[in-house]
């Protein structure tokens, strides 16, 4: 029985593609055991998901170190995973700074600085602050472009885990679409955000568990990290192993990025855009027991996002010296059957792990794309409930009704991005158009939330225009670059500026748009009375005192524990 | 009364089963060597990887034990 039961699993796994590996009967019992765990959650806390507060922002009663866990787990998902391990071998060493710049900065920025008006104002989501702080046009705006482009997004990486798990496994596309979203959908629409949470934590530690052993096996093999970086730039050039020494020049390094880029475009407006006010890593955070919580949280998922590279960017570098045959773009791959760069982090699960360390390593990346879905689920859903369906289309509903409507979008959101992924299948050049779409919001949308909690005199009709504004500007700088490449060399300030660094610069000129069209128009406008403003803007009133009893418990300590450790690391791999 | 489950307890068992598992999969392929063996496979890692999950696992299983307690 147990023979037959697995063969008709295996029948599924094994379809007519030819794979890199096979799964054996410990590696399906090692990825079954993940699925029954992950679905015994969901029905476990579905009695503690009754109420809209319970459902939505599971209770605010999460502690620090599950709320920031949770934070981080939310962004890790299987394609961030799979395609900055790709970068990593494509690029050199240069893609960590989506790990570092790209990140610590901006989570340091949202638990100390940010957080205290999110979480005293006691809003659901970010709309839900833009409500309170520009009233309903900001909202809107923010909320319908939130939703639609978040599960957009999760049926493109749907999609795209499914295809890779058709090449490196063999799996068959539809099994992989359909019980990856049917188990989302039943964990996440049975205990709201509370198992969404309980779930990304479990799955950041077997990311952990799953991928640790590739980069330790690795730099066994390649004699060390020193041996590593030698055999690497014997090869490639030493530009694949610094990260900042080589971007004095765009054409300096493999990746055709500036300092400047970096700096003002990624840590300032981008990766600050994302992970302050993107309400997919937000939500995490407010779903924290107290204010302190809430401030520790950011910092806890900045020090084991920092830790990240470790497991991402570490094989990549590995497979450039230890592979031995050489990886390609994914165009080149598709026409040639070569394997390509997003290939290289299973290609070297496949390298050093036998059965059940194999079936670990998979599970860890279903485990990586089933949580950045149920982020993306569980915030569409909330957002959907509170900022659209709540405030615009049925404002008396009872708290029941809330939660029957969460439930609900939980499961059409997912069926929304089931169909998205059947679209992209079909018409593939959707997901680069998407994957830009998805950037256009969220660099003004850091310039709206940030001068509205910075600066009182911020108007309503400021923070509506600047946001529009703003997000024209990125569309026309997309549209002026895709229409005529040569246009690149005015977005990006050089001709040699590749599409990475073009990402930046349109973030850098559309965010300093939304801020001067939103200080012009909030100068020419009528101010709200600053008794409005209470909670909401820096200054108007004293935040609430924190009594800590040791020094050591003090957030602001362990942000300059993380801030150091980030210059020193910084300055190793110069 | 009512059991209260901890996140870490569930952590604790994943760890504890897959521990297991690949544990016994290492002592197994001692006895019965791959065909077609892993680059390191010398390094035995699914031993001592299993090994350390194992612990790890059990530890945050008993100390994360759901207790009863009243509401």
């Amino acid at each position: 029985m147990q023979g037959q039961l697995l063969g008709a699993v295996g029948a599924y796994f094994d379809g007519p593609t030819r794979s890199l590996a096979h799964l054996n009967a410990v590696d399906i019992a090692v990825i079954a055991i993940y699925f029954g765990i992950v679905i015994f959650i969901g029905f476990y806390l579905k009695g503690a998901a009754t109420t809209s507060e319970e459902f939505f922002m599971a209770g605010r009663e999460m502690t620090a170190w599950i709320a920031g866990l949770s934070f981080v787990s939310a962004n890790l998902g299987s394609l961030e995973l799979m395609g900055w391990a790709g970068s990593a071998y494509e690029y050199g060493i240069l893609a960590t700074h989506w790990y570092w710049i790209g990140a610590i900065p901006a989570m340091l920025f949202l638990g100390i600085i940010m957080m205290p008006f999110y979480y005293i104002s006691k809003t659901h989501s970010v709309p839900g602050y833009l409500h309170l702080r520009y009233g309903d046009g900001a909202r809107a705006l923010s909320a319908v472009s939130f939703a639609f482009m978040t599960v957009l997004m999760s049926g493109i990486n749907m999609y795209s885990m499914a295809l890779v798990m058709k090449v490196v496994l063999g799996w068959n596309l539809n099994f992989s679409i359909w019980v990856s979203s049917i188990t989302v959908a039943l964990y996440v629409g049975l205990g709201g955000l509370r198992s969404a949470i309980y779930n990304e934590v479990l799955q950041f530690l077997l990311i952990w568990l799953g991928a640790l052993l590739v980069p330790v096996l690795g730099l066994i093999e390649a004699g060390g990290w020193t041996n590593l970086k030698h055999q690497i730039g014997e090869r490639l050039g030493s530009n694949y192993v610094h990260l900042w020494s080589t971007t004095g020049q765009f054409s300096n390094n493999p990746m055709g990025i500036h300092w400047t880029g970096l700096v003002f475009g990624l840590a300032l407006v981008i990766s600050c855009g994302y992970w302050t006010t993107d309400f997919l890593v937000v939500q995490r955070v407010l779903s924290a027991h107290n204010l302190r919580a809430a401030k520790m949280a950011p910092i806890i998922g900045a020090a084991f996002k920092m830790a990240v590279p470790f497991i991402v960017i570490m094989p990549g570098l590995l497979a450039l010296v230890v592979l031995p045959f050489h990886l390609v773009g994914e165009s080149q791959a598709v026409a040639t059957g070569q394997h390509s760069y997003n290939e290289v982090l299973p290609l070297m699960l496949v390298r050093y792990c036998g059965p059940g360390l194999l079936g670990l390593g998979v599970t860890a990346l279903i485990a990586g794309f089933m949580s950045g879905m149920a982020g993306n689920v569980s915030a569409f859903s909330t957002v959907w409930t509170y900022d659209i369906y709540g405030a615009f289309l049925n404002k008396k509903a009872t708290d029941k009704h809330y939660v029957a409507m969460g439930r609900w979008c939980t499961f059409i959101g997912v069926l929304i991005s089931v169909g998205t992924a059947y679209l992209v299948q079909h018409a593939a050049s959707i997901m680069d158009y998407v994957q830009g779409l998805f950037s256009f919001f969220i660099a003004p949308l850091f310039g709206t939330v940030i001068l509205g909690m910075m600066w009182k005199r911020t108007t309503k009709e400021g923070g509506f225009w600047g946001l529009l504004a703003g997000t024209c500007t990125a569309i026309g700088l997309f549209a002026w670059v895709h229409v005529d490449p040569s246009a690149l060399r005015y977005v990006a300030l050089s001709p040699d500026a590749k599409g990475l660094a073009e990402d930046m610069y349109r973030a850098l000129w559309s965010w300093l748009v939304c801020v001067i069209v939103t200080v012009g128009v909030s100068l020419a406008t009528k101010p709200r009375p600053v008794a409005e403003l209470e909670g909401l803007v820096y200054g108007v009133v004293p935040l609430p005192v924190e009594h800590d009893d040791h020094w050591y418990q003090k957030p602001i300590v362990w942000a300059a524990v993380i801030a150091v450790l980030f210059v020193i690391l910084n300055i190793i791999f110069w | 009364m009512r059991e209260e489950i901890s996140i870490w307890f569930f952590g604790g068992v994943l760890f504890l089963c897959y521990g297991l598992i690949v544990f016994a999969e290492g002592l197994w392929e001692l006895s019965h060597p791959l065909v077609n063996p892993p680059v390191l496979s010398n390094l035995h890692a699914p031993i001592w990887w299993g090994a350390l999950m194992g612990i790890a696992g059990l530890v945050y299983t008993v100390k994360f034990w759901p207790k009863k307690h009243r509401d």
